[in-house]
């Protein structure tokens, strides 16, 4: 790579954002680095991430899982039991920790389960920032409890309508409000997309996940998990359970994509199965497009997994041969989110669900007296309309 | 020497015009037109806009327009030979291609450049293609060895070392971005503009095109006093928006808006 190393994860990554955003993530850049050392700001995030959102969070062993499927010994990093129910929060409140260090006072953020969004809005409120969420209209619909939460927070919503009104769209337009405002905003940045360098920001405040669990696991078991498992959307619970992982070479790393409907363009998000290189959203990396280099929109059944291109550092784990990534289709999701919800008590979020699936097989390959680790990203409750509505309604309609 | 340097020494007026539309909206045979109707009512030199699905640096027109264009089925061939109908038309004045890294990268940036070359265009402006990038710096010295440019974005917030560090590969024109945000007609501009664009001048040596925001004959008139170049992308993009579906009356408002910037002109 030469001179142009910062930011790249192999060849993936970089920094390939409009000429008028340079300045903000330079200073960004340059912010992060100082407070990453600095014992105060850590003693302030760990307050926050102790006393308001609760961690660490448990790490749960699934019986009945391990029962019945009849393999693997299964435990659950439970992300659902953060405040505001998913991982997403880790991230947000770091950010916008880091907004308030930078003294901008109004914080933007793009969403598609509206998981990021919820966790931004609270984050807005706690802190008394302004703030706005871009959530694709399709989402605003289909994740309508969210988005009544957010506008319940006082943040502002505002639905995209452009192209498939989805999270890609969200994102393009969260981009442009932050090039009109970047002397005043903070984009935060939902996963570990993005340019340079919100992929290396977003990993390291969610890198706790896979901390905690090596920790917890160690302490119940004395070693490490054969297998962890997470689901990749933009990637980042995925790439925070799986960082401190990565230089273990026996703890074998899955990832979990949306296969949506089929393997046609246009009827999945399987960005790592079938993405080629290219160049989205300010980053390197692999995306879903057709061969004019024309974005191709994506598809899930979870609005969280909704989205053509993947983190940079995901695209280079899958390269180097680390992490397996499998795609999970919509139906199989769905029949993991009932599966759990039934076996554990537990509803997953239906991005969580996908990394379930992939889960089970593992488990079964893996054979008895082993473990395997889930991320479980998130909790369902947002989904249980859209579930509903799929299946054909509940019971006591 | 390049054909978009040659332009700018030899240029009678104080400043040139140089405006910017999306080809194959609403579709490409229109784009003929509009381009050949361009040239004819005072464009120096033509921006033409290649579709790409995710435009991030532009406004709601212009993002309205590529979504337009995509409704055609997207064809590389297609958008040479169209760039080709409007460069044969008046071939002395420069065409210069605006879009996104993605598809230029996808093309293959060899096959893209010569393709590029034989259909008449002579430099790019790629938005989202930063200077200090490994691909940028490839694509200069690729476009170099073709007498082709790289036509780099400065804008307000571009700090001085920056642009110290993009003087090595730039070329033809800078564009300098008027103001904040994305594409898009605008009422005001920051207040230091002139001075900004007097300083680039004396550090780059390049002629300076000012662009994003100018729709009005008045803001045209009073920023060509001092710029190189006025570009003006929402504003003619409207009127294809408008009447596109028209060509003749739309060549008609082109025709018309366009001789109105360029006659208000020092
Ligand atoms: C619960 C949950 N899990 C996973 C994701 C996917 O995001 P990421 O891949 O960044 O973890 C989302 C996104 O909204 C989510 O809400």
């Amino acid at each position: 790579m030469g001179k142009y190393e910062a930011g790249y994860f192999g060849e993936f990554g970089g920094r390939y954002a409009p000429e008028i955003l340079t300045e903000a993530l330079e200073e960004l850049e340059s912010t992060y680095r100082k407070l990453k050392k600095n014992k105060k700001f850590q003693n302030e995030l760990n307050f926050y991430l102790k006393n308001y959102v609760g961690r660490p969070s448990p790490l749960t062993y699934a019986e009945r899982l391990t029962k019945e499927w009849g393999g693997a010994n299964i435990w659950l990093k439970r992300e659902d039991l953060n405040h505001t129910g998913a991982h997403k929060i880790n991230n947000a409140i770091g950010q916008a920790l880091l907004a308030k260090h930078m003294g901008k006072k109004r914080i933007i953020a793009e969403t598609g389960a509206g998981q990021h969004g919820l966790a931004t809005a609270t984050v807005g409120a706690m802190f008394g920032l302004e703030t706005i969420i871009y959530m694709g209209a399709v989402d605003v619909k289909r994740q309508n409890l969210n988005a009544k939460k957010i506008e319940m927070l006082g943040a502002k919503i505002l639905p995209v309508t452009s192209g498939e009104a989805t999270l890609k769209e969200a994102t393009s337009e969260a981009m442009r409000d932050w090039a009109l405002n970047v002397k005043t905003t903070h984009y935060i940045v939902g996963s570990a997309i993005g340019p340079h360098p919100f992929p290396t920001i977003v990993r390291d405040l969610q890198s706790l996940i896979g901390k905690e669990t090596k920790k917890q696991f160690k302490k119940a078991t004395k070693q490490l998990p054969d297998a962890v498992v997470a689901c990749v959307g933009g990637g980042s619970n995925a790439i925070g359970m799986f960082h401190d992982f990565v230089k273990d070479k026996k703890v074998k790393l899955y990832g979990a994509e949306a296969g949506g409907m089929g393997q046609k363009p246009g009827e999945h998000s399987a960005t790592i199965t079938f993405g080629k290189t290219g160049f989205l959203h300010g980053t390197k990396t692999l995306i879903i497009q057709d061969t004019n280099g024309q974005i191709v929109p994506a598809h899930s059944v979870s609005a969280g997994l909704d989205y053509p291109g993947v983190g940079p550092e995901h695209a280079y784990l899958s390269t180097s041969g680390r992490v397996e990534y499998r795609m999970v289709t919509d139906e199989e999701a769905l029949a993991s989110f009932l599966e759990i919800t039934r076996l554990e008590g537990i509803i997953p979020a239906l991005e969580t669900a996908h990394a379930f699936h992939v889960a089970k097989d593992v488990a079964k390959k893996l054979g008895k007296k082993k473990h395997l680790v889930v991320c479980l990203s998130g909790r369902g409750d947002k989904d249980v309309v859209e579930v509903l509505r799929i299946l054909g309604g509940g019971k006591h309609e | 020497m390049s054909k978009i340097k040659d332009y700018f020494a030899n240029k009678t007026n104080k400043s040139v015009f140089v405006p910017f539309f999306t080809l194959g909206d609403p579709h490409y045979e229109a784009s003929v037109k509009y381009g050949q109707t361009i040239l004819d009512s005072g464009a120096d030199i033509l921006e033409l806009g290649i579709p790409f699905s995710d435009p991030v640096a532009d406004g709601p027109v212009i993002q309205r327009a590529v979504a337009r264009a995509l409704k055609n089925p997207f064809d590389f061939a297609k958008i040479f030979q169209t760039t080709k109908q409007i460069h044969s038309h008046k071939p002395d004045r420069p065409l210069v291609y605006l879009t996104y890294f993605n598809p230029i990268y996808h093309c293959g940036v060899a096959s893209f450049l010569d393709q590029a070359k034989d259909s008449g265009v002579e430099g790019l402006v790629i938005p989202d293609l930063p200077f200090d990038t490994q691909e940028s710096e490839d694509l200069f010295a690729a476009l170099e060895k073709r007498d082709m440019d790289l036509i780099h974005l400065i804008t307000p917030a571009t700090t001085k070392r920056r642009v110290q560090a993009l003087k090595k590969t730039s070329s033809g024109f800078i564009y300098y971005v008027t103001s904040f945000g994305v594409t898009g007609e605008r009422r005001e501009f920051s207040l230091d503009l002139e001075e900004r664009i007097r300083s680039l001048k004396e550090i780059l040596q390049l002629p300076i095109c000012a662009g994003f925001g100018i729709s009005s004959p008045e803001q045209a008139s009073q920023i060509a006093h001092y710029a190189d170049g006025i570009i003006i992308g929402s504003a003619i993009q409207r009127i294809i928006e408008e009447s596109g579906a028209d060509t003749v009356a739309c060549c008609q408002k082109l025709s018309e808006y366009c001789l109105s910037i360029r006659n208000s002109f020092p």
